[in-house]
């Protein structure tokens, strides 16, 4: 087996509040698409959060394409973490020409590129709108598109579908697989045990700050195992 | 540094609250100045008396006296506003978290940041003074003479100077996580410089250099140099307060 995508080892950043991760160990080859699931509060946020160096570990290691995160090359990922970089002044294509700058794309492919990402996500109408009168649902799409738009090796979506409308969730589902099929890894958070399921290799279940064990993208009854598997490391716990 | 540099350059530009405040500092400073003299000019000696002392020796050099008292006062708010949106806009609006796991470093951006509020710093000062020269002149104030000369490079170099000294707003704007919290720094500044002014250390005290500077002769040029360690220190701490960030 080559290089993950990212891997992170024995993970470990608690809180004053009791909450966070502790403990949590993760791979995402390329090409797969690993859903990470869990309650809220479990630790998801603070995991991803973790992986993309936002937050610094207490213990642990993670490592993106076999690179420790000070020497990662952050050319090569995309996230959309809580909140779409979205300048509220500047408009659509503006906000996606400004990410691309941000993530070195030459500027002679600036434009074909945010225009693919526009039509991909079909942001069309809304390219030369200020994000600032976008609504909730379609300013996440441009931040989805700003995670999605530079063809990166490892993608990283916090609640991706978050205010998305149905088309919305169709469109991002299709963007994502077929970045995966490209060879992309792909870890994205996700309350909607149903919506994960169709498109993930792997279902991870996150519960206090561990990963409590997996689940089976093609089982009968995904949501009754979630719950199972939950339910068995509380008592365990308590 | 140049992405860094264009994309703070780019939302510098479109932003509402750096547009308002170049705005508001350039002709409302300007407004102040040549309201004070019109109403010197009412021949209602009850105003004359009240303002009077305030534009002594009357003319271009009043004037000029009058905008160094103003700019120092509303720049250095105006400065503080304009730098804490430049920062603490990032913690509000949440695109932070986008700033994160990219190939630009934050230090970079934060110093793009800087140097991009540097340029519009100029680009005010300089705006300014040019609006005093029209507002002074559309008043009747006539030719500028050439003792008068000085007077408009000191008037630059404080706008300059008074932009430069609110620099740790971008450190507090980045310590705090909000905007607010950097223009209570900026506000802290001002008082700090008054009561020092008042206290007569003005002229040893960084902040309050600028103004004493441009308002009296009595300040030699080179107390000046004291807003230098306040720059380095300034730039230096919001560098390394986003080199250590986290969001946590």
């Amino acid at each position: 087996m080559g290089e993950y995508a990212v891997e992170a080892c024995g993970l470990v950043r608690t809180f004053d509040d009791g909450t966070g991760v502790r403990g949590a160990d993760l791979l995402v080859a390329p090409g797969e698409i690993h859903a990470l699931v869990g309650l809220n509060g479990a630790g998801k946020s603070t995991l991803m959060r973790l992986l993309l160096g936002m937050l610094k570990p207490l213990d642990g290691t993670v490592t993106i394409a076999g690179r420790p995160l000070n020497h990662a090359d952050w050319a090569t990922v995309g996230h959309l973490i809580e909140y779409p970089l979205a300048y509220r002044e500047l408009t659509c294509r503006q906000n996606l020409a400004l990410n691309a700058r941000l993530h070195r794309i030459p500027a002679a492919r600036i434009g074909e590129m945010v225009e693919s990402i526009i039509s991909e996500l079909r942001l069309a109408q809304y390219g030369d709108r200020r994000a600032g009168k976008l609504s909730l649902g379609n300013r996440q799409r441009l931040g989805l598109a700003a995670a999605l738009q530079h063809e990166s090796q490892l993608i990283v979506l916090d609640e991706p579908t978050n205010s998305l409308d149905p088309s919305g969730v169709i469109l991002l589902r299709e963007a994502i697989v077929r970045r995966a099929a490209a060879g992309a890894g792909v870890l994205v958070s996700s309350h909607h045990l149903d919506e994960v399921a169709r498109i993930a290799d792997r279902i991870s279940v996150l519960n206090a700050g561990r990963i409590i064990g997996s689940l089976d993208p093609h089982g009968v009854d995904i949501e009754r195992s979630f719950f199972a598997l939950v339910r068995a490391d509380e008592e365990l716990a308590s | 540094m140049t992405p860094a540099l264009v994309t703070e350059l780019i939302k510098l530009a479109r932003g509402t609250v750096p547009r308002a405040t170049t705005a508001i500092l350039v002709l409302g400073v300007s407004l102040i100045c040549s309201s004070m003299l019109l109403a010197t000019n009412t021949g209602d000696p009850q105003i004359a008396a009240k303002l009077g002392a305030l534009i002594d020796p009357g003319g271009w050099a009043g004037y000029l006296t009058i905008a160094a008292q103003v700019t120092a006062a509303a720049g250095l708010l105006g400065c503080g506003v304009v730098l804490s949106w430049m920062f603490g806009r990032e913690f509000g609006d949440g695109t932070i978290t986008g700033l994160f796991a990219i190939p630009v470093s934050r230090p970079t951006i934060a110093a793009a940041k800087l140097l991009v509020y540097l340029a519009w710093l100029l680009f005010c000062s300089a705006a300014l003074l040019a609006a005093l020269l029209v507002f002074g002149l559309a008043f009747g104030l006539g030719p500028i003479p050439a003792d008068v000369l000085p007077a408009l490079g000191r008037q630059f170099v404080l706008a300059v100077l008074t932009g430069v000294i609110a620099m740790p707003v971008a450190w507090a704007a980045t310590i705090g996580r909000s905007i607010l919290a950097g223009i209570a720094v900026a506000v802290g500044i001002l008082v700090l410089s008054q009561i020092a002014a008042i206290a007569g250390a003005g002229q040893w005290f960084p902040f309050s250099v600028p103004a004493l500077w441009a308002i009296s002769t009595d300040v030699p040029s080179t107390h000046l140099t004291l807003v230098i360690p306040v720059v380095l220190a300034s730039a230096g701490l919001a560098m390394l307060s986003w080199r250590r960030l986290q969001l946590n």
